[in-house]
């Protein structure tokens, strides 16, 4: 019985959050061009209608099998990681004692469903999008690594509910300051936003999914806002305490907590610039991941 | 009941899967479907209460056929893999091969004697198997760990240099051969077939 409420209780906040992060979308895209949106909270209902309208449109030869797999794909792996995130003490719909694994295992999967999804359609500009993910997209999730195995280490466990009841005191945000702005990067790139959009981005005119039309680019951008659904929940758990919290209950901190991550996270993406791929990688490589084991340094000697 | 459908499901999912590889006719699609294979693999160790070794398969093979994949493509003659092409090379040799291998296998899985006794609930594993990896050879995987690592960092700090107008390399000249020699490497010719610059031939 709980089990069925608490997946009723996610769904329902997905698709309210999925629906948030399209209008806030909105809403900053309007700022930032200076002339603000007309009614921001129905754009993202009339785009999803003009898609789903949209005659779907194929290029010769695409690898019509792997194109549904990187839709299916990256809409699971936005899922899995929200039911790696614990509701409650102990309660989550999937219970590992590795979750904090799990969820490394589907960051690196989703530099593969998004590889795909720009192989699959046999276009040269979605193709060049998968490839430069995929050299910022590894060694991004390099570094959400350390980072993460930091947070483990006051909870001495692998366990994303063990991670969040050792924060009852004092959150990791405080505790390993490093980790949260670190950690956010790799939402970015996770969702294909902002500095991080390598593969969506707008001087390959659309990138990956340059050549999805109608229902299947509706699939891919739904796909998109679960999984950044999934990664403010996870964020909000490692370092924000997730359900703790007093007066309101459990579930609905963690779901405020989770849409402060992702409105951070969407503010951001508009925000920031994107860098050519080379000095990215230096940066990420020299400047970023030398930063993440500091983290794990001084999460190590305070463990201590 | 439940463990044992779920079992024979993810080993079929595992065997079709790496059946397929040898069968596609593309190398990203070969690729792919080994790390099915593989994945289907990790959820069965998850099923045998392995966790962490379940779950870091997952996280292992996703990264590393990633990598692979591309790199196929990068030195295949066949540019970007994106044309149809056969995967299979030597077949008698191969088919020796695989046939061998098969009844090694079978042999050697049928002939021990494999442990029946279930894990004690609520053991330890992940702690077990950590003491086991880091227990007396501590030094050594941390040693490993960070000269690879220091080795990564130090190849993309040499290999990303950037300059004020392009790569940090643009406009070098490899070093002579013999001392005071001419540049190494590749001679360009000058002026061959550009002669719409203009005016100044």
């Amino acid at each position: 019985m709980i089990v069925v409420l608490a997946i009723l209780g996610l769904f329902a906040f997905l698709i309210a959050s999925i629906w948030a992060a399209a209008t806030l979308d909105a809403v900053c895209r309007g700022w930032i061009a200076g002339g603000g949106t007309v009614s921001p909270a129905f754009t993202p209902l009339r785009t999803a209608a003009l898609w789903l309208s949209q005659q779907r449109l194929t290029t010769e030869a695409p690898d019509r099998l792997n194109a549904l797999l990187s839709i299916a794909g990256y809409f699971a792996l936005g899922l899995v990681g929200l039911a790696l995130v614990p509701i409650g003490p102990d309660t989550t719909l999937i219970a590992l004692p590795t979750s904090v694994v799990a969820w490394g295992a589907c960051e690196s999967l989703v530099v593969v469903v998004v590889f795909l999804h720009g192989w699959s359609p046999n276009a040269p500009l979605a193709l060049i999008g998968a490839y430069r993910y995929v050299a910022i997209g590894l060694p991004i999730m390099l570094l959400s690594m350390f980072v993460l195995i930091a947070a483990a280490l006051p909870a001495q466990s692998l366990d994303l509910r063990d991670i969040v009841t050792s924060q009852s005191s004092v959150w990791n945000v405080i505790r390993q300051p490093l980790g949260l702005p670190l950690f956010i990067l790799l939402g970015l790139s996770l969702t294909l936003r902002g500095p991080f959009d390598y593969a969506d981005s707008a001087d390959l005119a659309g990138g990956t999914s340059v050549e999805a039309s109608g229902p299947d680019r509706l699939g891919w951008q739904i796909a998109r806002l679960v999984m950044l659904t999934g990664f403010s929940a996870v964020a909000a758990s490692v370092f924000l305490g997730g359900y703790l919290g007093p007066v309101l209950p459990g579930p609905l901190w963690l779901a405020i907590k989770t849409l402060a991550i992702m409105t951070v996270v969407i503010g951001l993406s508009h925000l920031l610039a994107r860098m050519p791929v080379a000095r990215m990688m230096g940066l990420i490589w020299i400047g970023l991941l030398p930063l993440s084991f500091l983290d794990l340094i001084l999460a190590g000697v305070l463990a201590l | 009941m439940m463990t044992s459908i779920l079992f024979y499901a993810l080993s079929a999912l595992a065997i079709w899967s790496g059946w397929r590889v040898f069968r596609v006719d593309s190398m990203i699609r070969a690729t792919f479907a080994l790390m099915v294979s593989f994945i289907a693999v990790g959820a069965i160790a998850l099923l045998l209460s392995a966790d962490y070794i379940g779950v870091a398969t997952v996280f292992m093979m996703a990264v590393e056929m990633m990598v692979m994949g591309l790199f196929m493509i990068m030195f295949m003659m066949n540019p970007a893999g994106l044309n149809p092409m056969q995967m299979v090379h030597q077949y008698r040799f191969s088919i020796g091969a695989g046939v061998a291998s098969f009844v090694g296998l079978s042999v050697a899985v049928l002939t021990t004697a494999l442990p029946v006794s279930p894990l004690p609930p609520g053991g330890e594993t992940l702690r077990d198997l950590g003491t086991e990896l880091l227990g007396n050879s501590m030094l050594i995987f941390e040693t490993a760990g960070v000269t690879l690592l220091a080795t990564m960092v130090g190849a993309v700090v040499l290999s990303s240099a950037s300059g004020r107008f392009g790569s940090g390399s643009q406009g070098a000249q490899p070093p002579g051969l013999t001392e005071g020699g001419a540049p190494a490497g590749r001679k360009v010719d000058a002026g061959s077939g550009h002669s719409h610059h203009g005016g100044g031939h």
